[in-house]
């Protein structure tokens, strides 16, 4: 079960599992460099430019760019095991049917794995030609 | 855990926020990494999600993140610091004005954008 604990200490107590508490302190180490990590991005693609203007040419500019294909690939994994852990939660609250929640549990992190392939392959598996 | 007033509003809308990321981000990267299947695939997406309407989705997006992420850091404040759930009240009133300072540039931003017009081409 999800911990559901305010101290560091108290979690520890809480956890069923190792498995558990490791994924508590990781949502609070990811949650503190993605703060970080998203404010920069979309002030970088809100607010330094018109996001207007975004379009093939200004993404395929980025993501010939070492600094921006480790920035954003950052972003993709954090934010993927951060939200889809949390979704563990909320699944592990909302759906109480032990069936429905496999299944639920099962199309959920399918997609989570796709998309993640999916990301990390337009950031390091494909040229876009920009010099 | 939870406590109080702010306690029961908080927790919903972090949960609720970060359902919303979690969904946008979904989207969001489907629609960047189509820009492997060539500038065609890649501009019709972007022109799509140009519309209004997106804009004014993206303005509840970057809400939700400022929100999630400045309350988030209030409850790993109180989990890791001896006085952060005595100034627990203290705390939740920073996470609004941090909110307030970093949301207002994307506001007048895009929000200036919508009214002015000159979206989707
Ligand atoms: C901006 C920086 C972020 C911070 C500081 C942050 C912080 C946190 C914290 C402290 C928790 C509570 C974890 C627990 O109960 O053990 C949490 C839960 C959660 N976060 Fe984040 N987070 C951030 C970004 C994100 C992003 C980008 C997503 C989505 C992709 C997300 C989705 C969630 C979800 C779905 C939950 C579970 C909510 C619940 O249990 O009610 N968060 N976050
Ligand atoms: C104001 C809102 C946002 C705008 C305008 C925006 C725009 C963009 C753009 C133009 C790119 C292309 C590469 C780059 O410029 O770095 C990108 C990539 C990316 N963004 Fe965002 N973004 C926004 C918010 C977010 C948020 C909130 C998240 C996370 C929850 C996120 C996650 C990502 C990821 C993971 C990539 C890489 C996608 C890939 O692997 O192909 N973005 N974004």
């Amino acid at each position: 079960m999800a911990i559901k604990s305010k101290r560091y200490e108290e979690a520890r107590l809480e956890a069923s599992t190792n498995l558990e508490l490791y994924w508590w302190v990781f949502m609070r180490i990811s949650g503190v460099v993605l703060v970080f990590l998203l404010i920069g991005h979309m002030w970088m693609n809100a607010i330094l430019i018109d996001l207007n203007q975004i379009d093939y040419n200004y993404v395929a500019k980025r993501l010939s760019q070492t600094t921006w294909k480790v920035y954003d690939w950052l972003i993709l994994a954090l934010a993927l095991l951060h939200g889809g852990n949390g979704l563990r939660y909320v699944l592990d609250d909302w759906v109480r049917h032990p069936v429905r929640r496999f299944w639920t549990k099962v199309v959920v992190y399918s997609l989570i794995a796709f998309l993640f392939f999916l990301g990390s392959l337009s950031l390091f598996n494909h040229d876009f030609g920009v010099k | 855990m939870y406590r109080g007033r702010e306690g029961q509003w908080a927790f919903y809308l972090h949960r609720i926020s970060g359902l919303g990321i979690l969904v946008f981000l979904m989207l969001h990267v489907a629609n960047i990494a189509s820009a492997m299947w060539g500038p065609e695939v890649s501009n019709a997406l972007m022109k799509f999600y140009h519309q209004p309407v997106f804009q004014i989705g993206l303005l509840l997006l970057i809400a939700g993140v400022l929100y999630h992420g400045f309350n988030g850091l209030r409850i790993i404040l109180m989990d890791f610091t001896a006085w952060g759930v005595r100034y627990q009240r203290q705390l939740w009133y920073g996470v609004w004005v941090l909110f307030v300072i970093f949301y207002l540039p994307f506001l007048l931003k895009i929000g200036g954008g919508i009214l002015g017009g000159g979206h989707g081409d």
